[in-house]
């Protein structure tokens, strides 16, 4: 789900960047050091929407380098346990299939699909009901419940399952 | 009001079919905290099936009962405490001191397109590119959008926060984008306890929702066949 949050950041800047520019740099630099990241407490930070507060540098001992306080708010992406996402399929496998919603990978193992729904192999592997009536391969959406995140440095990583009501591949409205 | 529920599991895969059991324990052995306060309704549980290295036997039908809510870091062994529904917590997740909004998705997907096309205009610099997480995050939040304009949809939630809504759960709803009421109920399971509350709400939102979708719909079939039209003059 995405959040609009606002975080704090201490921003370490070097004398040359002093001057007229200085809040540009800053500015610059927070973008830069912290758009497209991610962290287990806030999830990805998507966007940064705008700058709240910059507090009084600090010169840092020893290095000359002065350090500011930023407060800024931002869009951050985080799934959470117990959500319902629409997800993308990107690779199917027999122990069952990736799925990527936003910047979030999430993993669907067989366990966690229906049991009428068996594993084909070929070109195109895919999850197909007996009666062939439900596909999921590559590019199909499917609506899934996330049930579990792991955070890494720079990703988060979810389990998800499509076992439940009103889970599973989402109908084209052109095709029903 | 809001009910926390973690679930604890022993890191043993295992899958039931519940009516409306979601409660998973995960394929890679992590243990998934599920703290529940009074949940007022009993439910009836089909075998679960697992593969696991070790097998322990799981009662068959057995009925999950309202646990106490006590957060157990420890997983030990309690075939006693049956796993309860996974329900979206979100205030207990975060930590307290942040304070945040959620977001519907349509919200997300027109403030990410503002900063896209701001970037368009300022873009001469070829080095300044938006990264990766940006770009998969707007197009995540546009395909999810149903309804073009996200005012209308607030106000239309919004006459469920006096029904004890909390946000995060309004976002869920206007991202899943649901067509009936039980679909609601099964999907967002912290509202369950409200039910005989918010059927009738309920009913009312979602038929609003239906038409706001629609008009979205008629909206951008209306706009591709403009655009159409435009190419053949």
């Amino acid at each position: 789900m995405f959040f609009h949050i606002v975080l704090e950041r201490n921003m370490q800047l070097h004398p040359r960047h002093f001057g007229r520019n200085l809040r540009d740099n800053i500015v610059a630099k927070l973008m830069k050091d912290v758009e497209g990241t991610c962290s287990g407490r806030h999830g990805f930070v998507v966007a940064i929407t705008g700058i709240e507060n910059i507090g009084k540098g600090l010169i840092r001992d020893g290095t000359g380098f002065v350090s500011f306080p930023v407060k800024y708010q931002c869009v951050v992406f985080r799934p959470f346990k117990g959500e319902i996402l629409e997800a993308v399929v990107t690779m199917v496998n027999k122990m069952g299939f990736f799925a990527e919603a936003g910047p979030v990978q999430i993993f669907v193992s067989n366990h966690l699909i229906p049991d009428d729904m068996e594993f084909q192999s070929g070109d195109m592997p895919n999850y197909t009901t007996s009666d062939g009536s439900v596909k999921i391969q590559k590019d199909s959406e499917v609506r899934l419940k996330i049930i579990g995140t792991r955070v890494d440095a720079t990703e988060i990583f979810c389990i998800g399952t499509i076992k439940d009501d009103f889970l599973g591949v989402i109908n084209d409205p052109a095709a029903a | 009001m809001e009910k926390g529920a973690t679930l604890k599991s022993k890191g043993k895969e295992g899958s039931f079919k519940g009516k409306d059991d979601s409660s998973m324990k995960s394929k890679y052995g992590r243990k998934v905290h599920i703290n529940f306060e009074g949940f007022p309704e009993p439910k009836t549980l089909s075998s679960p099936k697992y593969v696991g290295k070790d097998d322990t036997p799981f009662p068959k039908g057995y009925s999950s009962k309202g646990g106490k809510g006590d957060k157990i870091a420890n997983g030990g062994k309690t075939p006693a405490k049956e796993p309860q529904p996974l329900e979206l917590n979100i205030e207990l997740e975060l930590p307290e001191n942040v304070k945040c909004m959620s977001m519907m998705d349509c919200e997300a997907a027109s403030i990410l397109q503002g900063i896209q096309d701001q970037m368009v205009t300022l873009s001469k610099d070829p080095e300044l590119k938006l990264p990766v997480p940006f770009d998969k995050g707007l197009q995540y939040a546009k395909r999810g959008v149903h309804y073009t304009n996200p005012q209308s949809v607030r106000k239309v939630l919004e006459t469920l926060t006096k029904h004890g809504v909390s946000n995060s759960e309004l976002c869920e709803i206007a991202n899943v984008g649901p067509e009936s009421v039980d679909e609601v109920f099964s999907l967002v399971p912290s509202l369950k306890a409200k039910r005989s509350k918010l059927s009738e709400p309920l009913k009312g939102v979602l038929s609003e929702l239906a038409k706001l979708k629609e008009s979205a719909s008629l909206a951008s079939q209306l706009e591709e066949e403009s655009q159409h039209g435009g190419k053949f003059t």
